[in-house]
């Protein structure tokens, strides 16, 4: 294994943990059915590009987008994370106020798919269906980007995010505030009726679930140096519950497993896949579509046989009670 | 935990003045009035479909009324919501279990309780020491409580694998961790094996005892007769009737609707 491999499967493993974790707040702890993350993770990504690069008019004018600020690190990814929490406050207000939980599923699907035909067909914003391209990455004007050394910077910048995401999703998990979440979760009316404001906690972790949504996407795009519609079409949430789902609902660390398994390990083990079958050559887009197949039958295999996950959500036994 | 009677005995803890609610056109509610004394358990009785449980969560907000008053205390709730009205200590439980079915039995109660200070984002981001006060604190009230209903072995159990009657329980324990001022019971005895119905005749009366004012919505006649102080009787979305069981029981009209039915 070289040492680009083995930073892109670290940088890609981070980025996939930090979203896992958000999706894992706002679905497994909370309830909320968010499956428009992705366009979290797609602003984050989209912000921090326009905040990094030069003006559109560099480079030929080749590509056009708004902004182009050249801002140094860590003012994209910072960048990032808030647009995320900022798109998350209207959204929300508009889902998660009044909409039962069914409609609040449908309607932030239906986001999706709005958001990405937007950005796909509005070329001028940040040029459509080609995407943003040449993103540079953090410090990338002082280290060779193709360097090892950049690959290994790169990690180094983005364990500490992993770390700072684990410790906000741990102290909200395990606190009084995450039991209310839980609360909600289970029966919200009965939440109601004991003094939890459902809307109140329901945005406060949607935006939470935002900022860190937009965060990993930052990462990403840095590491990619592109960003483009068809990288964040909505199916790329369904892969994320199917971590989440897989790993273990409302359980960090299941989150973190789910992320490792499912987007990380899937797309590891299909490399593993000969081009061809003896003499037989299957057509290009098969292993694509299987893995669609194989993620579809992950999560019905997991709802229907180990609802939980594999680390199911831990049941809190407090010191001096009964096991 | 003591349930203290905060208002004067003789002046209502709660007044529900032509209260309406409607179903597109179908008055569930039809003018209720209603008022509740500190310190008693006042009975609401009614043939299926009379505007009970409607009015009971019109009362804690959980519905909204069409039109009328809620006055608790002196203070007029009519137009808030129902988080808001908990928060003043008027709590419900409901007629369905409606217990945190993935939280432990302990958890149940301490989610409820108001005043943890890492019950907030920013509590909880700040970590554990921030909050552990409050938590150690609630954690030995709700202890106190489960001893009391004879539900500490429980206490680490997941609150969905519990029996009817212990959901029953644990929902009165939730809404006791909130210090009630006023606490609506919605049928707390249906579907509660006969041996609950007992025990939780009996954690009433001593609810009663020190000074927690009740309105419980319940069709067990005997239990009501037992229990109450006043008894209301509805019937088509209306009061139809109010005084002691034994008192009611003479009216012809009364009896008719409801009592021998």
């Amino acid at each position: 294994m070289n040492s680009y491999y083995a930073a892109t499967l670290l940088v890609y493993a981070g980025v996939d943990i930090i979203a896992c974790l958000a999706l894992n707040l706002q679905f497994g702890v909370s309830g909320i059915v968010n499956f428009s993350f992705i366009v979290f993770q797609a602003v984050g990504a989209y912000t921090a590009a326009v905040l990094s690069m030069p003006p559109d008019t560099a480079n030929g004018g080749y590509q056009t987008y708004v902004g182009g600020f050249q801002l140094p690190f860590p003012i994209p990814w910072i960048g990032g994370a808030l647009a995320g929490g900022l798109l998350a406050i209207p959204v929300g207000l508009v889902v998660l106020r009044k909409l039962r939980s069914d409609y609040q599923a449908i309607s932030l699907l239906v986001l999706s798919v709005i958001a990405n035909s937007v950005i796909t067909n509005v070329r001028p914003f940040l040029n459509g269906a080609a995407g943003i391209a040449q993103v540079p990455g953090p410090f990338a004007d002082q280290v060779n980007p193709l360097t090892p050394s950049y690959q290994l910077l790169y990690v180094g910048l983005t364990v500490p995010c992993v770390l700072l995401v684990w410790l906000v999703a741990s102290r909200i998990v395990n606190s009084p505030f995450g039991r209310s979440l839980r609360a909600m979760r289970e029966h919200e009316l009965a939440a109601t009726a004991i003094g939890k404001n459902p809307v109140q906690l329901k945005m406060t972790i949607f935006i939470v679930g935002g900022v860190i949504g937009g965060l990993s996407g930052a990462i990403l795009v840095g590491f990619i140096a592109v960003v483009a519609p068809s990288i964040w079409l909505y199916p790329e949430t369904i892969i994320l519950f199917a971590a989440v789902i897989v790993g273990g609902r409302g359980n960090n660390v299941g989150a973190i497993l789910g992320a490792l398994l499912v987007p990380v390990g899937f797309e590891e083990a299909t490399r593993l896949i000969p081009p061809t079958i003896g003499e037989w050559v299957p057509p290009p887009n098969l292993i694509p579509a299987m893995q669609w197949v194989a993620i579809g039958l992950l999560i019905i295999g997991f709802l229907w046989f180990r609802p939980q996950g594999v680390r199911p959500e831990t049941r809190r036994v407090f010191e001096g009670g009964p096991e | 935990m003591s349930p203290t009677m905060t208002a004067a005995p003789d002046k209502p803890m709660l007044v529900a003045t032509d209260i309406h609610r409607h179903f597109e056109g179908m008055r569930a509610v039809d003018g209720v009035s209603l008022e509740v004394l500190p310190g008693k358990i006042t009975g609401l009785i009614g043939p299926n479909g009379a505007g009970k449980s409607t009015f009971l969560a019109v009362l804690a907000g959980t519905l909204p009324a069409t039109s009328g008053t809620i006055v608790l205390e002196g203070e007029d709730i009519s137009r808030l919501p129902a988080y808001q009205r908990a928060r003043r200590r008027l709590v419900r439980t409901f007629q369905l279990p409606s217990e945190f079915a993935q939280l432990t039995v302990l958890e149940n109660l301490l989610v409820a309780a108001p005043n943890n200070r890492g019950d907030s984002l920013f509590g909880a981001l700040m970590g554990k020491r921030y909050w552990v006060g409050d938590e150690d604190r609630l954690i030995e009230e709700a202890r106190g409580l489960l001893k009391r209903f004879g539900m500490s072995a429980k206490e680490s159990d997941y609150a969905g694998t519990m029996s009817g009657g212990q959901k029953r329980l644990i929902e009165i324990m939730r809404a006791l961790m909130l210090h009630p001022r006023l606490l609506l019971l919605d049928e707390p005895m249906s579907g509660v094996h006969p041996k609950i119905v007992e025990e939780i005749q009996y954690y009433l009366q001593d609810l009663r005892a020190g000074g927690l004012t009740i309105l419980m919505v319940e069709h067990e006649l005997h239990m009501v007769e037992r229990l109450c102080d006043t008894v209301v009787v509805m019937a088509q979305g209306k009061v139809i009737g109010s005084g002691t069981m034994s008192s009611l029981r003479r009216q012809q009209e009364i009896v008719d609707a409801y009592l021998i039915g």
